[in-house]
C-alpha cells in the first residue's frame, strides 16, 4: 500500500495541476482525505485581467493561464476550469483573444456551478458563436455546426443514440438568429427576423428558442450520464463501471445538474485514491510538473511541441484521449523542453542526491528499474553541479514522472 | 499499483504514430483571401454523368505522361489527410451541371475558376500544378451509411471500415505497414504530429509519430566534449531497457521506439524551409521526403493537413486558400522527389473524413456532408474514376449519395500499389477500381 506521501502526491496531481513544492509542504503529515477536503473547500482563484495583446497575438493568454495553473494556489476550481475548456472548446485559431478571455470568465464563473446554466451561457457566448458558426446563422439556411457538436460533444454523446440527423437540423433552426456585433464591442445580438417563428420538434420536446433547445438537451436522460462519465474519466483516469455511472448520473440529475456535488462524490470515493498512475500526464500536466521540479518559469511555447496549448485546442473535440499522450512525439518534445530548461535547477543534497531529487519530483512510487538508471547516472559526472542538472533532467524524462 | 487499464490496449496505442494538430504558430489562422468566387449560374447541360470506372480523357489538355513505376518491394506511400471534411464539389467542380449552381447559391465555384477536364467537371484552378502533373481523381467516395460526426467518420477512415469506426482495433495504415514492412525496422509508418495517431496502430511493425526533425538531436548524437549530455542521453535511453508494471510499461516501450528511431535517423536537414512552403503541410511533406529517402525502412508517412477544411462559414473565402496550400506544397514535394530520384516509388493519396452538404447555408458555408473526392498522385494513370454523385437525386438528408465506398479506394491502393490483397487489410472484398496503375 502506498504511503501518505504517495497518496498526497496523487491528490495533487489529479485535483491540481501537479505537485507544487509549497503544497507538498502544506500537506506534510496530512492524510489524503484531509488534503481532498482542503482542496474541495478552497475558494476559486480570482486572477486579474491579463494583458491580451493584439487580436492576432496568440501568446499572451496561454502564457497567462499556464503561469496561473502552475501557481501553488491553483486548486480544484482551476482544474475544473480546464476541464470545461477541454470539453466546451473554443480556440484562438478562430476567435480573438478578447473573446476567448470573455468565454474564459464564463467557465471560471460556472466551473463548479450549474451545468444547465453553463451550457445556456456558453451557447450564446460570442467566442462560441464564432467557433461553431452560430454567429450569423439564419432560419433561411441554418448553420448546423453548433447544434450537432453541442449534442455530440458537449452534452449527450453520439453513442447515446439520443439524437438523430433530424434533431441536428431542428436544433440548428432553434439556434438561428444570433449574431455578434463586431462594430460595437462584440456584443451578442439576437435578430427575431432570422429566427424561428414557430416551434419545432427537437429531442422529443417542442422548442423555438436557443434557451428551450438547451433545456431540451440537458433534460435528456443521456446528458447527466454523459457529463458524469466525462468528469469521472477526467478525475479518476478511467471510465466508471455501468453501475457507478448510473449512481453518479442519478446524483447529478437529482441535484439539478449542480457540478460541485458530482465532483465531491467522485473524489470522495475510494476509487479516486485507488486509481493512481494509470494514465500518462498530458502535455500541459507534464510541463507544469516540469516547472515545479525545475522551479523555473518555462515558457508556454513548449506546449506547442507537446501538443496542448491552452486556448487553442486542435479541434472542437478538444485534446486527444489519455493514451495518445504516450508517444514518440511526446518523448521528443519532453527531451527538448527538459534540456532547454534544466540549466538553473537547484543543487541537490550532497549526501543523498537520489532521495533529494525524488522528493523534489514528488516521486514516491519509483520502480527499481528507474532507481537503477538514476544510480548509474550519479557515477557518470564529476561535479556536484553537473550531477544536480543530470538528475533533474533524467527524472523529468523518467517513466514515472510521465504518469498522472 | 492499481492498474485498471489493459496493458495490451495501452501497448496497442503506444505503437501508433502521431497526428492531431501540431498547433504551429504560423498556421493558426486560416487565411481568408476574401475573393468572391460566386459566379452566375450557368444554363444548359445536365447533371448526369456516364457511369464508368475507366479514365475519362482530359478534354482540353493532353494527359500528362505516366511516370515510371518502381519495384513493388520499394514502393512508398504518403497520405495527406485533409482534416475537417473537404468539399468535393469545390475540388472537382461540376461546373457543367446546372443543379450545382442551384444548390450552391452562395458558395459555388465560378466556371472561370475551373480547369475544364470534361464538359461536366474540372479541378479548381487553385490545383493547377496537380492538374499539370496529373492525378487519378476518385468521384463520389464515401460510405453507403454516412454519419454526420467528424469523429465517427474519422474513426472509420482511420480504421478502414466505411460502416463502423470500431470494427478494427488497428488502423488501415497500420495493417498496411504490417503487410509490407520489416518488423526489425525502427519505423515502417510515421505520422507527422505531436501525438499518437489511430490510423497507424499496427500489430507487428513499429509505427510512430514525430512532430519535426529538430527534436531528434536532443536525444542522440551528443559529442564526447559534452559528457553531461552524453550521460543524459544514456539515461534517457536506459529507461527503455527494463520493464515495470502498469502504464509504466507503455512509456518504457515507447521510449524504446523513440531511441531506436532517433539513433537510426541521425541528423535531418532542418535549416530554412528546404524549398517547401513554411506551412505545417509544406514542412510535413519535407520531413516525409527525408524519411522516405533514408534506408530506415519507413514505407508510409501520414501527413495531417491541420488547416481547417471544416468550412461551415465563408467557404468561398477559405477553401481556395486550402487548395492552394495543398497544391503548392505537393508541387515542392514532387520536385524534391525528382531531385532525389524517388518519383517512381512514391504514391501520394489524399483522405478526408467526409464532404460537405450539397446545399450551402446562410453563412456562405457548408455543413457536414457525405461523399467527396479523393486523389492519387505520382505513378498513376491520370483520369477520373467512378461516377460523379448525382446532384438532383439526393439522400433523405438532402446530401450526396456516395458512388464508391472509401474501402474501394483503399483496396485500390493496397492491392494496386503495394500488391497486398485487399481482403488482408479490409473487411469483405471491396472491389478495386480498375485502370489506376499501369
Amino acid at each position: 500500500m502506498a504511503d501518505d506521501n504517495a497518496l498526497i502526491a496523487h491528490v495533487l496531481r489529479r485535483l491540481t495541476f501537479g505537485v507544487h513544492p509549497d503544497r507538498l509542504a502544506q500537506f506534510d503529515g496530512w492524510t489524503a482525505t484531509d488534503a481532498i477536503e482542503q482542496l474541495l473547500g478552497e475558494a476559486p482563484l480570482e486572477p486579474e485581467r491579463p494583458e491580451l495583446g493584439s487580436d492576432d497575438d496568440y501568446s499572451k493568454l496561454p502564457q497567462w493561464w499556464l503561469t496561473l495553473m502552475s501557481s501553488a494556489e491553483a486548486g480544484l476550481h482551476e482544474r475544473m476550469v480546464w476541464f470545461w475548456h477541454s470539453l466546451l472548446t473554443s480556440g484562438l485559431n478562430k476567435v480573438n483573444p478578447a473573446l476567448m478571455y470573455r468565454q474564459h470568465q464564463v467557465l471560471r464563473e460556472h466551473a463548479l456551478g450549474n451545468y444547465r446554466t453553463l451550457l445556456q451561457t456558453i451557447s450564446v457566448d460570442a467566442a462560441m458563436l464564432y467557433w461553431l458558426d452560430g454567429a450569423g446563422s439564419t432560419i433561411e439556411a441554418p448553420n448546423e455546426n453548433y447544434a450537432r457538436e453541442a449534442m455530440e460533444l458537449f452534452a449527450l454523446g453520439r453513442d447515446s443514440g439520443a439524437y438523430t440527423e433530424a434533431d441536428v437540423r431542428a436544433g440548428s433552426k432553434a439556434f438561428a438568429g444570433w449574431w455578434v456585433d463586431g462594430d460595437h464591442s462584440d456584443e451578442v445580438m439576437f435578430d427575431p427576423d432570422s429566427a424561428l417563428t414557430e416551434p419545432v420538434e427537437f429531442l422529443g420536446a417542442t422548442v423555438q428558442t436557443a434557451e428551450e433547445a438547451v433545456n431540451a438537451i440537458v433534460d435528456h436522460p443521456a446528458c447527466p450520464r454523459y457529463i458524469a462519465g466525462k468528469v469521472h474519466r477526467y478525475l479518476v483516469g478511467v471510465d466508471p463501471s455501468d453501475s457507478r455511472l448510473d449512481q453518479l448520473a442519478s446524483l447529478f440529475a437529482d441535484g439539478g445538474l449542480e457540478i460541485r456535488p458530482l465532483v465531491e462524490a467522485i473524489v470522495r470515493d475510494q476509487s479516486f485514491l485507488d486509481n493512481r498512475l494509470n494514465r500518462p500526464r498530458t502535455g500541459l500536466e507534464w510541463l507544469i510538473a516540469l516547472r515545479h521540479l525545475f522551479e523555473a518559469e518555462i515558457e508556454w511555447y513548449y506546449l506547442d511541441g507537446l501538443g496542448q496549448v491552452p486556448f487553442n485546442p486542435p479541434n472542437v473535440a478538444g485534446w486527444p484521449g489519455d493514451n495518445r499522450w504516450a508517444s514518440t512525439a511526446a518523448d521528443l518534445g519532453k527531451a527538448q523542453a527538459t534540456l532547454d530548461s534544466v540549466g538553473d535547477t537547484a543543487t541537490l543534497d550532497e549526501n543523498d542526491p537520489l532521495a533529494d531529487i525524488l522528493r523534489r519530483a514528488a516521486q514516491f512510487e519509483v520502480s527499481d528499474a528507474t532507481t537503477a538508471v538514476l544510480t548509474d547516472a550519479i557515477d557518470a559526472v564529476e561535479s556536484r553541479r553537473d550531477l544536480s542538472t543530470l538528475l533533474h533532467a533524467l527524472v523529468a524524462c523518467s517513466p514515472e514522472f510521465n504518469l498522472a | 499499483m492499481p492498474a485498471s487499464v489493459s496493458r495490451r490496449e495501452l501497448l496497442k496505442w503506444a505503437s501508433a504514430g502521431a497526428g492531431a494538430a501540431a498547433v504551429g504558430g504560423a498556421t493558426w489562422l486560416v487565411g481568408r483571401d476574401g475573393a468572391d468566387h460566386s459566379g452566375p449560374p450557368i444554363a444548359g447541360g445536365n447533371d448526369t454523368v456516364s457511369s464508368n470506372t475507366s479514365p475519362v480523357s482530359v478534354a482540353e489538355t493532353a494527359p500528362p505522361p505516366v511516370p515510371a513505376v518502381g519495384d513493388l518491394g520499394q514502393r512508398l506511400l504518403v497520405v495527406v489527410e485533409m482534416d475537417g471534411g473537404n468539399d468535393g464539389l469545390s475540388t472537382l467542380v461540376p461546373y457543367g451541371m446546372p443543379a450545382y449552381y442551384d444548390l450552391r447559391q452562395r458558395t459555388a465555384v465560378s466556371e472561370t475558376d475551373v480547369i475544364h477536364w470534361t464538359d461536366q467537371v474540372g479541378l479548381h484552378s487553385k490545383l493547377a500544378n496537380i492538374q499539370r502533373r496529373g492525378a487519378a481523381v476518385f468521384q463520389g467516395v464515401g460510405s453507403s451509411q454516412p454519419d454526420g460526426s467528424h469523429f465517427e467518420m474519422q474513426a472509420r477512415w482511420w480504421s478502414g471500415d466505411p460502416l463502423n469506426g470500431r470494427s478494427f482495433d488497428t488502423g488501415f495504415l497500420g495493417r498496411l505497414a504490417d503487410a509490407i514492412g520489416d518488423p526489425s525496422a525502427a519505423a515502417v509508418a510515421v505520422s507527422v504530429g505531436s501525438s499518437a495517431h489511430p490510423s497507424l496502430i499496427s500489430r507487428k511493425v513499429s509505427t510512430l509519430a514525430i512532430p519535426d526533425a529538430r527534436s531528434i538531436g536532443y536525444i542522440t548524437g551528443a559529442n564526447d566534449d559534452d559528457p553531461l549530455r552524453q550521460a543524459f542521453q544514456r539515461g534517457f535511453a536506459a529507461f527503455a531497457d527494463t520493464r515495470a508494471k502498469g502504464f509504466e510499461d507503455v512509456l518504457r516501450a515507447v521510449r524504446s521506439q523513440t531511441v531506436h528511431f532517433a539513433e537510426a535517423i541521425g541528423e535531418f536537414d532542418e535549416e530554412g524551409d528546404g524549398g517547401y512552403p513554411s506551412s505545417s503541410l509544406g514542412q510535413g511533406l519535407r520531413l516525409a521526403a527525408q524519411l522516405l529517402h533514408t534506408d530506415l525502412g519507413v514505407r508510409i508517412v501520414h501527413v495531417p493537413m491541420n488547416d481547417d477544411f471544416d468550412t461551415h462559414d465563408d467557404h468561398p473565402g477559405r477553401h481556395p486558400t486550402l487548395l492552394e496550400s495543398l497544391d503548392t506544397s505537393l508541387e515542392a514535394f514532387f520536385k524534391d522527389l525528382e531531385a532525389q530520384g524517388l518519383s517512381d516509388r512514391v504514391l501520394v493519396m489524399t483522405t478526408s473524413e467526409f464532404g460537405r452538404t450539397a446545399h450551402d447555408n446562410a453563412s456562405a458555408g457548408l455543413d457536414h456532408g457525405t461523399a467527396s473526392v479523393a486523389m492519387l498522385m505520382g505513378p498513376v494513370n491520370s483520369g477520373l474514376y467512378g461516377e460523379h454523385p448525382s446532384l438532383t437525386s439526393l439522400d433523405d438528408n438532402q446530401d450526396l449519395i456516395a458512388t464508391m465506398g472509401f474501402d474501394q479506394y483503399y483496396a485500390t491502393v493496397a492491392e494496386g500499389w503495394f500488391g497486398v490483397p485487399a481482403g488482408d487489410v479490409l473487411n469483405g472484398s471491396p472491389g478495386l477500381i480498375d485502370g489506376v496503375f499501369s
